[in-house]
């Protein structure tokens, strides 16, 4: 429990965490400020081209920048205390390793767990109001149809957090760890939906951003992504993403000189 | 007034860090209050103070990594970014681990040297120097402190500069290499030199130096002789403790 | 300055992080040759195909690891302290920038170019005559969008050099870096149209195919900046980039 105070102590005091907060927020206005022009472009055009616009999920599109700046998060909670030599200090006090993981691992994923949320709710429903009936009713079905999806989205900015933790625990290095995961989010689907059939379908069905919506079942056929795993699987596989580096970073963390 | 290319340094004969009205301010705290003392060549002058006393501000605004905000430094009578080749006229340690780990030694140097034509032998010589010459191919990063401390005062000495400052030298050093520097300092006074040492040791100091300065709370509190000093009270210490007691109080700790 | 940027093309030399971001960017090659092999194989079997070419598919992932190289000629040094102590062999901060975004720029510009040609040369020669749509243009058609990726690279790296000085730090200028190559991109791509086009012009990955005066996307059509305006763009990221990490550099204390 002390280690959990700490922890939280540590990110509570420094300038990063909030700075990765704030731009994680920022999203919303992002996505209010997209709203905005697409309203003023309908708005402007004809019935007939109003009635062929359609929107993409507002929500979605911000999604990204809570996701990156908590995942970014996540790898300066670690890699933070590797450049400063505090992690010698953190490890003297709290000698097994694995609690200062743990302890950093609840704070981030606490964080993620709020700021996800945050972002996609206030996202969807500033849109919701902005956009009305507009677009051929796209922000008009029930909220209860779009929840599932709502939710697992913002669940998925507690695994980029996790796993830029993960991340960071396993390179010590802000700049490799956050590189890694830009590739996971950005690189690698583009190299695997370049693919031919049937590896792009395959392997574009595990990667991390087509997850989440393979859980709710949308279809992605029309992205880089895959849609072949069922929700089940879908989800193992996200939670994956989070634990499997972060015990990496356990294991390491216990065998190596801090 | 300033040193002449084709003379070795012992023949120069005047070269000094000189500060006027020296003011630093960081938001509401003064780091630097109004400073204003001269360091002179041939001896070690000793600069003291408490904890936040503005020594390490001081000598970074010297050599130009702060920007005063009144008041000036000057280095032989020119300010530090005005020198083209600073580290043949300058020499400073400040932060002995402010080293990027990942570089041997001698490249660490070697980078160093090349910004002021200094030769890869010249690199050779200080680490000979300062002892480092047996690891001079290994990692910063493994080394102790008094490793890195040896390896910033390497760094300090390649140019062969006139002027030197060191802040807090020994600490990291054992018994050996605090004697080390004592005598380092003491020769490199000897020749010529204008040499500037920060330290808590009075013990230490009271051996090394020949002039103190002491500043507290950014302002300067007593300019003298270590003679004059002892003469005044038991010893050097007491004599510290005595001068800065109404100036220990952390204002401006960077 | 040559003496500045010898320093500086020691440092870069001297840290391993240097060669493993060309060394994952250099998996291009390989990532280039598996692909053919791949495509290859399903060429036989089908006849024909339309794949995409190598060094077009894989370009995200030498921009990424070389502006990581960009970021690190700096932010390392302000990570570990060693800047101040660079500064104090060179106070001149404007010739110690420019020193290394001239290094930067060589080293990126070299390394992305012969890592791209290298691609594009084992590509087409495993490909042989075989109709993979990427491999059936001449070597003079696809000449322009090899130098304009190869420049993007470069600029993407003195982009990286020059947020990392304003920032002082990795991972905010990392972060920047990838929302200029990925965010705002994907973001514009959502805009409604005609905005999508206009702003997905003006963004950094998308200035290659216009500078080289081809088709932007199937979404996006032709784009609309003609190879001389898009080259112009592309040239402001850096010089804007540099010019405000230039501007703080100039005037905060290290």
């Amino acid at each position: 429990m002390s280690v959990l105070a700490s922890e939280w102590l540590k990110v509570r005091t420094v300038r990063s965490s909030y700075l990765a907060l704030g731009l994680s927020l920022g999203g919303i206005l992002l996505g209010i400020a997209v709203a905005w022009a697409a309203v003023g472009m309908y708005d402007s055009t004809t019935p007939e081209r109003q009635a062929h616009a359609s929107i993409a999920d507002l929500e979605e599109v911000v999604l990204i920048v809570p996701q990156l700046c908590m995942g970014v998060l996540g790898v300066l909670t670690i890699t933070s205390e590797y450049t400063t030599g505090l992690i010698r200090t953190s490890l003297a006090i709290v000698p097994r390793r694995w609690p200062v993981l743990a302890g950093k691992s609840a704070i981030v994923g606490l964080l993620g767990l709020v700021t996800g949320p945050l972002v996609v709710f206030g996202t969807y429903f500033a849109a919701r109001l902005m956009i009305g009936d507009r677009f051929r009713g796209s922000y008009t079905t029930p909220l209860l149809d779009k929840l599932p999806t709502l939710v697992t989205s913002s669940l998925s900015v507690v695994v980029f957090a996790l796993l830029g933790l993960g991340l960071g625990a396993t390179l010590r290095s802000t700049a490799g760890a956050i590189t890694i995961l830009v590739g996971l989010v950005y690189v690698i689907p583009i190299i695997v939906g370049n693919l031919p059939e049937p590896w792009s379908e395959r392997l574009g069905s595990v990667q991390i951003g087509a997850l989440p919506r393979e859980i709710t079942g949308d279809d992605l056929t029309h992205s880089v992504y895959g849609s072949l795993l069922p929700p089940v699987a879908a989800a193992i596989v996200l939670i994956a993403y989070a634990v499997l580096p972060l015990l990496a970073g356990a294991w390491l963390m216990r065998r190596r000189d801090a | 007034m300033v040193r002449c290319d084709d003379r070795p340094p012992y023949l120069i004969l005047y070269r000094v860090i000189e500060l006027k009205r020296l003011t630093k301010r960081y938001g509401d705290t003064l780091a630097v209050d109004d400073l204003s003392f001269n360091v002179e060549p041939g001896h070690v002058t000793g600069f003291l103070g408490p904890n936040g006393a503005g020594k390490s501000t001081t000598m970074r605004l010297i050599l130009g990594l702060d920007s005063p905000t009144s008041g000036e430094a000057l280095v032989n009578g020119r300010r530090y970014t005005s020198l083209s080749r600073p580290m043949r006229e300058v020499g400073a340690l400040l932060d002995a681990s402010a080293v990027h780990g990942g570089r041997s030694a001698y490249n660490h140097l070697l980078c160093l040297a090349r910004t002021n034509d200094i030769s890869a032998t010249r690199v050779s010589e200080v680490l000979q120097q300062v002892g480092l010459a047996g690891v001079a191919r290994k990692r910063v990063g493994g080394f102790s402190l008094g490793m890195k401390q040896r390896l910033g005062i390497a760094a300090a000495l390649l140019g062969d500069p006139g002027t030197l400052m060191f802040d807090e030298p020994v600490n990291g050093l054992d018994p050996d290499g605090v004697r080390w520097i004592r005598d380092l300092m003491r020769s490199l006074a000897k020749q010529g030199r204008t040499v500037l040492l920060s330290s808590h040791l009075m013990s230490e100091m009271a051996l090394t130096a020949e002039r103190i300065i002491i500043v507290g709370r950014g302002k300067l509190i007593t300019e003298a002789t270590v003679a004059e000093l002892t003469e005044r009270y038991p010893s050097l210490e007491d004599a510290y403790l005595a001068l800065t007691a109404s100036s220990v109080e952390y204002g401006a700790a960077r | 300055m040559r003496a500045i940027m010898s320093s500086e093309w020691l440092k870069l030399r001297s840290v391993t992080s240097t060669y493993q971001a060309i060394g994952v960017a250099a998996l291009t090659v390989v990532l280039g040759m598996v692909w053919t092999f791949y495509v290859s194989g399903l060429a036989d079997e089908r006849g024909s195909l339309r794949a995409a070419a190598p060094e077009q598919g894989f370009l995200p992932l030498v921009q990424i690891s070389l502006a990581v190289l960009g970021v690190l000629a700096i932010t390392a040094e302000q990570a570990s302290g060693m800047i101040r102590t660079t500064l104090t062999a060179v106070p001149k901060r404007g010739t110690l920038l420019l020193a290394k975004a001239g290094v930067v720029a060589a080293v990126t510009f070299v390394a992305a170019n012969s890592i791209i040609i290298l691609t594009y040369v084992t590509s087409r020669l495993m490909a042989g005559d075989r109709h993979l749509q990427f491999n059936e243009s001449s070597v003079a058609n696809d000449l322009p969008m090899l130098l304009a990726s190869g420049l993007s690279v470069t600029v993407l790296a003195l982009v990286g050099l020059g947020l990392g000085v304003a920032t002082r730090s990795t991972a905010a200028a990392l972060v920047s870096v990838v929302s200029l190559l990925f965010v705002l991109p994907g973001i514009a791509n959502y805009l409604p149209a005609p905005w999508n086009t206009r702003v997905a012009a003006l963004m950094l990955p998308n200035l290659v195919p216009q500078i080289a005066d081809q088709r932007l996307s199937r979404r996006l059509g032709d784009g609309f900046l003609p190879p001389w305006a898009a080259l112009l763009v592309l040239a402001t990221y850096a010089i804007v980039a540099l010019a405000a990490g230039f501007y703080l550099f100039r005037r905060r204390d290290a």
